[in-house]
């Protein structure tokens, strides 16, 4: 247990750093940041029970506002992805799927085929993306737009996501 | 009671969503409860000391671009500045209607749909809200939130804001708006067919409010697309007692113009907010 604690307390601290630091001054092709922090909630172990990760994805987004300006914004969006996280995962791996959290991170990545592993991370980005761009917005009228982001910020995500996961799933207790 | 309970503890994973789904929600909209609150003082402060510590940092690198660009427009003032000694007579009977003073963007946002800007002087410099911001090549912004130290400017780059901009030849005034998918384009609206726009043409802001002087740059004219809104009205017309249907049509073709910024919104660095000193007389006179 000691060693879970551990492992997202210093996730929690290296993803917020990069996010902060890096991926949210990239602005690609003028206007769109890669949230690479939603590896975070990708790879949160599915030991913990889900109230506490609620809380924790509530404290991470809540932390990513304070430093961009958005207050709300992000911890609505990484909060609702966490909830929906146990249901898209038994809907995507079906079987495969253990909500006790016998199975780690690693063996979902090694164990699962190739179309499911899009499917998830898929998701999960769209989802956060949508909540993300349509609260900011407010209003019908910018529909249009923010499909448009959501679509080409999912690419970004996506990509910069996956290679950041297969990084990192190494060290994982 | 016990059945209560049970289903307490049951639901217990959708009640602690709908409770921080509720917290974070009133966050975003600022409900009573966290209208005073700490909190949104505190992340303020945190996020802007937090940027200008990243932002004194970054500032190096760009000391020698900044540099060409002071020396450019000292030399266009300088320029003005000949022309204004050789013509004019001074006379204490015009005097300035629009102050300028210097700032520093210490955080700059464009991956938003509302995109804000943080200057490094606020209440205790003078600042209030609705004061026009510019750089050096063109407009960037107004300011919509000030503290005591540090204000907050809704950039161009925005979708609420609506700026007056007319089309410096030809004198057509419209609205300057951002359809949220480039940080180099605008869209100048609400300018008549008839209107004969070409490419290449400048757009200057229209004066049409105390925020921005009468002729300021904001860009240039890069493609004009012919919009069509026909719109059909079934009318009734009694002509010698008996009810006719009409069908008008009413041709309404406004052109959508794509402006490209002068402004490097990527790049800001000092801009100057002008300060209108008019602001009291006006705001009188519109009562």
């Amino acid at each position: 247990m000691a060693s879970t604690f551990l492992l997202v307390f210093k996730r929690f601290i290296f993803l917020v750093l990069l996010q902060v630091l890096i991926f949210n001054k990239f602005d690609l092709f003028g206007i769109y940041d890669p949230y690479i922090c939603l590896v975070f909630i990708l790879t949160f172990p599915v030991k913990t029970s889900k109230i506490s990760f609620m809380v924790v994805a509530f404290a991470f987004g809540f932390t990513l506002d304070l430093f961009s300006n958005s207050l709300g914004l992000n911890t609505t969006a990484c909060l609702t992805v966490a909830y929906l996280r146990s249901y898209i995962m038994s809907f995507i791996f079906g079987g495969f799927f253990d909500p006790l959290g016998l199975k780690l991170i690693k063996n979902y990545v090694s164990d699962s085929s190739f179309s499911q592993k899009i499917l998830y991370v898929s998701s999960i980005i769209l989802i956060h993306h949508f909540i993300l761009f349509s609260l900011e917005a407010f209003s019908l009228k910018h529909m249009p737009t923010v499909m448009h982001k959501t679509l080409i910020t999912y690419l970004l995500s996506g990509f910069f996501c996956t290679t950041l996961i297969y990084i990192m799933i190494g060290n994982e207790k | 009671m016990q059945q209560f309970i049970d289903f307490i503890i049951r639901k217990k994973n959708v009640l602690v969503y709908f409770l921080l789904l509720s917290i974070s929600l009133s966050l975003i909209f600022k409900t009573n409860f966290f209208q005073k609150s700490k909190i949104i003082i505190f992340s303020n402060s945190t996020a802007n000391y937090f940027n200008e510590m990243f932002n004194n940092l970054n500032g190096y690198f760009n000391l020698k671009r900044v540099n060409s660009e002071l020396a450019n427009e000292n030399l266009f003032l300088k320029n003005q500045l000949e022309n204004i000694i050789n013509k004019k007579q001074l006379d204490s009977l015009d005097n300035a209607i629009f102050k300028y003073q210097n700032a520093k963007v210490i955080s700059n946002s464009l991956s938003s749909l509302k995109n804000y800007l943080i200057i490094d002087k606020g209440l205790k410099h003078g600042l209030e809200n609705e004061m026009g911001i510019i750089s050096s090549k063109g407009i960037v912004g107004i300011i919509n939130n000030t503290t005591k130290n540090y204000s907050s400017v809704m950039s161009v780059l925005n979708v609420d804001t609506k700026i007056n901009a007319k089309v410096k030849r030809t004198s057509h005034f419209g609205t300057l708006e951002w359809d949220g998918l480039s940080s180099e384009n605008l869209l100048l609206n609400d300018i008549p067919e008839t209107a004969e726009i070409k490419v290449g043409d400048s757009i200057i802001t229209g004066g049409m409010s105390l925020i921005f002087p009468e002729g300021i740059n904001i860009g240039v004219v890069s493609e004009i697309i012919k919009k069509k809104n026909r719109k059909d009205t079934i009318t009734n017309f009694v002509i010698n007692d008996q009810v006719k249907i009409a069908k008008i049509q009413f041709k309404e073709n406004y052109l959508n113009i794509v402006v490209k910024l002068h402004t490097d919104m990527n790049n800001l660095n000092i801009v100057y907010v002008i300060e209108s000193l008019n602001k009291e007389e006006f705001k009188n006179i519109k009562k």
